[in-house]
């Protein structure tokens, strides 16, 4: 019977446990055993249905040295990367500090530049897509009716500029989150050291560069987290703006493993691509939160 | 207002403008009377004001049964998310247990990681589970992803509630699952409300899943509605964008509802040292 009241007081002593089972068990099933999942599938020759063949590594051979799909969509990545955290950062942050500083209707003015961050990026891509048509597009005709002739572009048919107007739209959507994480930041701010400076007399610019932003350091931090794994997660974007086209100019890591698994029913060489992705995600990841101290300030900080 | 106010005030004003283009776009298109042909500017010009559009929407897309979907998938989602999360965060912030760092960084983990890592798999156990084609696939990845970011905000939330209070109440003979039901939910609904809001979103515009998981056009949310009826709206983008504005009228109703949370709950969050 010593064994069983044993059992009886660990199991009181680390009660915890009940409490995280659910979130355990949807964790277990829906993301650990995916992820063992794809490292093992990634090394069939598999359509999904019909028996798979163990081929090795072939799937990363012929990513790596013969697929110019997968290296469009890695130097997408890297364009995605620094041409949408960037520019929604500044431009949050000086939304942000304008809209703090007590000009009226800033909520108002809030609410809108928020807006498009939650109106799914189905909707964006289809109105988007409006906008940027050849014919009858909004851009066209405004260059047809004011002579503004260089806003008339192939903007989503040029495969050198697609993948721009693309995350274009991106910014568009998301400097609203970035100026939102930023009000938050520029609101937790001590009001004494801001005044100090003020009394000392630090100008406007030299407070927001000496003060301001050092002190927001965790704001960038979390911005640039969540920009990188936004932009390692882009997908509904893409696919209803070009579906990766043209000819690939727009692929991006997730709608290549889209394309893979369904439409050409590479359900193995797909899985290779997700073990890419999950890899750069992971190592991205965890060099932000160990070297830079990355946090998710939501809370955590 | 001094001169740099001014000039701050019509900076954001032109930026917010222009800014809400593409939202006033899809609002103006929707109601673009059918017999306009050729509608300028992309269709920010129309001609009149008609709800037809939105007349032949729900005799032919059926939109109240996408509509159904969604919210079948989404409430369950949320409410799941709300409780799974919430025993997990009390757990983490007030009890000492096996590993418990170790699952909390695991679970962490997932916030790290792409979801179109987990399509084929996720589609794969579904299909082993035959849950392809049923709510209940996208309800239990749904929730399993959104648990992680609802354990970080409430886990927080409940670590800086006083431990007196909940000391007093374990001495007037409150058990654990009794201080997180009658003492610490009642206090945590800003972040709780967060926890709804972004759940909410998350879940009622997720795609990709969507996409691979429900085939039938009976079972598919709205956000897979403009792919159904692409090919039969193509010429017309009046039902079309009266399409998208559906789609998009509860997530602002949502997010106007709680958007006072969203920002109390954040800074709450980001100011907590």
């Amino acid at each position: 019977m010593k064994g069983a009241t044993e059992t009886r007081n660990w199991l009181i002593d680390n009660q915890g446990l009940f409490f995280m089972a659910p979130a355990i068990i949807l964790f277990v099933v829906f993301v650990l055993y995916p992820i063992f999942y794809i490292f093992n599938a990634s090394l069939y020759d598999w359509d999904g249905i019909n028996q798979a063949v163990y081929i090795g590594i072939q799937n990363y051979i012929e990513m790596f040295t013969d697929d110019r799909a997968f290296a469009v969509s890695i130097r997408n990545s890297i364009y995605w990367t620094f041409l949408t955290i960037f520019p929604q950062m500044i431009l949050g942050f000086l939304l942000a500090y304008i809209l703090t500083s007590g000009i009226p209707l800033q909520n108002l003015f809030r609410i809108i530049f928020f807006m498009p961050a939650i109106v799914s990026p189905v909707v964006l891509g289809i109105i988007w897509q409006r906008i940027y048509a050849p014919f009858g597009g909004l851009l066209a005709d405004l260059a047809f009716e004011t002579d503004l002739r260089f806003l008339q572009q192939p903007y989503l048919s040029d495969p050198k500029i697609a993948i721009f107007s693309t995350i274009f739209v991106n910014v568009w959507q998301w400097t609203g989150f970035s100026m939102l994480m930023y009000v938050a930041g520029l609101q937790g701010l001590p009001e004494e050291v801001l005044s100090a400076a003020e009394v000392d007399g630090a100008g406007a610019r030299q407070r927001i560069r000496y003060i301001v932003v050092p002190m927001l350091k965790h704001v960038h931090l979390t911005l640039i987290l969540l920009g990188v794994i936004g932009t390692l997660q882009t997908f509904a974007l893409v696919f209803m703006l070009t579906k990766g086209g043209p000819n690939h100019a727009t692929e991006m890591l997730p709608t290549y493993i889209f394309l893979q698994a369904f439409p050409l029913q590479s359900m193995g060489y797909a899985s290779a691509v997700a073990v890419v992705l999950l890899v750069i995600a992971l190592s991205a990841s965890i060099f932000q939160v160990s070297v830079l101290g990355s946090r998710f300030t939501i809370g955590t900080k | 207002m001094k001169l740099g106010k001014s000039l701050a005030f019509a900076f954001v004003s032109v930026l917010a403008l222009i800014w809400l283009v593409p939202i006033i776009m899809m609002l103006v298109v929707s109601f673009m009377p059918p017999d306009q042909r050729a509608p300028r500017f992309g269709g920010l010009l129309i001609k009149g004001v008609s709800l037809k559009n939105y007349a032949t929407v729900f005799e032919d897309a059926e939109i109240v049964m996408h509509f159904i979907n969604s919210m079948a998938v989404t409430i369950p989602s949320v409410v799941l998310v709300v409780v799974i999360s919430s025993l997990a965060a009390f757990a983490l912030a007030r009890l000492q247990f096996f590993a418990r760092d170790i699952w909390f960084y695991l679970l962490i983990m997932t916030l790290m990681l792409p979801i179109p890592t987990l399509v084929v798999p996720i589609f794969q156990i579904n299909k082993a589970l035959g849950l392809n084609d049923s709510y209940l696939g996208l309800i239990l990845p749904y929730t399993a992803l959104g648990v992680p970011f609802a354990i970080v905000v409430l886990r927080s939330f409940f670590a800086g509630f006083p431990i007196e209070i909940e000391e007093a109440a374990r001495l007037d003979g409150c058990t654990r699952l009794g201080i997180y039901w009658r003492v610490m939910m009642p206090v945590s609904w800003p972040a709780v409300a967060v926890v709804i809001i972004w759940q909410f979103m998350t879940s009622w515009n997720e795609f990709i899943l969507a996409l691979v998981t429900m085939n039938s056009v009976d079972v598919k949310p709205l956000t897979l509605v403009p792919l159904v009826y692409s090919g039969q709206f193509m010429m017309r983008p009046g039902p079309m964008f009266a399409i998208l504005t559906l789609i998009t009228l509860p997530v602002i109703i949502v997010y106007y509802l709680m958007q006072r949370f969203m920002v109390s709950g954040l800074t709450a969050g980001a100011v907590r040292g």
